[in-house]
């Protein structure tokens, strides 16, 4: 199976793939215990673990490992970069818990994505071209739009399409508003491929209780303030949806929604 | 599906004497952290953890049981104390990520 | 105003570690919240008269609680973790509390605050009992209950044997072994 795969049907964003995502691996270790991991993980595996520290790396690395999946949207801030950079390790985070990201797989392992129809169509083996990532702060309405922005201007400095760039924008602009107006914080996630562009939105907030109520236009549950200064008009997720090929809608209420949309170069 | 259901499809051994309950969902942790933030009243919790800080972990967030993954061996002191609680604790041979696999094909737990 | 019935939800979850240091001159004991990714055993640096040297360090993590209802937070900074009581001591206090409660199917925890040169920074009451109930929300009462009180109520911590619920020798690249008591 490969890592691009799995990067695919586990919604990841990529920490680390300098040489790209088109590595095969044999088998699948789930586990937060790094002694177990050197003691009985395989060689050409790919580990799942909540332990979001150098060691799970290194201990990666010993037991001849081609990547690791951090869960829960967990990521190593020590220097593991580094590290899986210098001994070719692909490094993902997930948004998933640990038992849907194995279901997710098994799914991969059993010939059919389990995420949904839009998703299915892709054999995503692509080379990574490009991976930024970028953060918005919840409620900062002076600096609104920045994120959408600075996507904006990377793509159009890679030389694409300005009407696909333009989609790009107006779905990020949307989803960054959103954030805004209803989270704490997020991490954005842009990648782009030879065939795709992906931008990830991961916030923690107020999270949706009903996307079917909240993809209709007009719905909104912005506040009255938030309308004055001219936001929440309840085309946000249908505007988004318009603009991408892809969209899919994570969402918990009291923890935070995640948006990964796709589009098509 | 029931704690007694689980052993029964899975052929999970059982180690504890506990009280049969509803299992509503699957969490899937080493860490006592992630567990505490994240698993819900009703759970099962797969790990690889054995010390017996696993019985008042599991008791806190109400995990309907606790199966441990990977053939591991469970010291009786941790045994005892669930037995205690009326914990399960039950134990498979097989590791965390085939353990899941075996557990979605059990109609309760499809997506 | 009616008083809201606060249903409480963990939010600001922040992984780090619980760090244990000693002064090996006055042999006083310290805990302290980290963040950082690896605390250094061994760690030495001088505060006045004390020379603090980490010698442990858990992984574990911090949180507060938001009222889903009313937004109101209450910080948890203070809770440095929660200690289940092994009855070691027959004459100890939360051990003769933990016995009578389990009749009633409560079951008890203590809630410890950090340590500063051996002194005790206990959470207040209150927030103790806002932990109680955010327990319970998150269980099915009629099955049973948990309790949770303040490690005031431990006389000597140092021959408390409870065991903490948070994460030993996660960083280790060998298997798991005894654990060490931290007091």
């Amino acid at each position: 199976m490969e890592i691009a795969k799995v990067k695919e049907a586990l919604e990841a964003v990529v920490i680390e793939a300098e040489n790209g995502l088109d590595v095969t691996v044999e088998h699948v270790y789930a586990s937060d215990l790094m002694s177990d991991v050197l003691a009985f993980g395989k060689p050409n595996s790919i580990l799942l673990t909540g332990l979001a520290t150098r060691q799970a790396v290194i201990s990666a690395h010993m037991a001849e490992f081609k990547g690791v999946v951090f869960i829960r949207g967990k990521r190593p801030k020590d220097g593991s970069e580094r590290f899986a950079r210098e001994h070719h390790i692909i490094l993902l985070s997930t948004h998933l818990d640990m038992y849907d990201a194995c279901l997710r797989i098994e799914a991969v392992e059993r010939g059919g994505l389990a995420v949904g129809d839009k998703a299915a169509a892709k054999t995503v083996s692509d080379e990574l071209l490009l991976c930024r990532e970028l953060v918005i702060r919840g409620n900062d309405f002076a600096g609104a739009g920045m994120v959408s922005t600075e996507v904006k201007s990377i793509l159009k400095k890679i030389g694409l399409d300005p009407k696909l760039v333009r989609r790009v924008a107006i779905s990020t602009y949307e989803g960054e508003m959103n954030v805004v107006m209803h989270a704490k914080r997020a991490k954005v996630n842009l990648s782009v491929t030879p065939r795709l562009i992906e931008v990830v939105i991961a916030d923690e907030g107020k999270g949706i209780p009903d996307i079917n109520l909240a993809m209709q236009e007009g719905f909104t549950t912005a506040t009255e303030e938030m309308r004055a200064m001219g936001f929440g008009s309840g085309m946000g997720l249908p505007n988004i949806n318009r603009n991408s090929d892809e969209l899919m809608i994570d969402s918990e209420v009291g923890k935070g929604t995640t948006l990964v949309m796709r589009f098509n170069i | 599906m029931t704690t007694k259901d689980l052993i029964d499809k899975l052929g999970l051994r059982a180690l504890s004497t506990f009280d049969d309950r509803d299992v509503n969902g699957v969490f899937v942790s080493d860490m006592m952290s992630d567990v505490m933030a994240g698993a819900k009243s009703g759970n099962l919790w797969l790990t690889v953890q054995t010390h017996k800080s696993i019985v008042p972990a599991a008791n806190l967030v109400d995990v309907a049981a606790i199966i441990i993954t990977s053939g591991k061996q469970v010291p009786q002191e941790t045994i005892d104390i669930a037995s205690k609680y009326n914990i399960a604790v039950l134990a498979s041979n097989l590791p965390t990520f085939e353990l899941v696999g075996k557990l979605y094909a059990l109609e309760s737990f499809k997506k | 105003m009616s008083e809201c019935l606060h249903q409480w939800a963990m939010t600001n979850v922040q992984f780090g570690f619980v760090v244990f240091e000693k002064c090996f001159h006055c042999n006083s004991l310290g805990t302290y919240f980290s963040a950082e990714d690896t605390p250094i055993l061994g760690d030495k640096y001088r505060e006045g008269d004390c020379y603090w040297s980490r010698v442990e360090n858990a992984q574990t993590f911090r949180f507060d609680l938001q009222c889903r209802q009313c937004g109101r937070e209450e910080k948890f900074g203070d809770l440095m973790g929660l200690l289940h009581c092994t009855g070691c001591l027959a004459d100890c206090e939360v051990e003769a509390m933990q016995k009578k409660c389990e009749q009633d199917r409560t079951w008890i925890l203590v809630a410890f605050g950090f340590i500063y040169k051996d002194k005790r920074q206990p959470l207040p009451p209150a927030k103790v009992d806002i932990l109680t109930d955010y327990f319970n929300q998150r269980r099915d009462t009629s099955r049973s209950l948990i309790k949770i009180v303040s490690f005031d109520l431990i006389k000597d911590l140092s021959v408390c044997r409870g065991d903490f619920i948070h994460d030993v020798g996660m960083l280790s690249l060998e298997p798991p072994e005894e654990r060490k008591h931290l007091f």
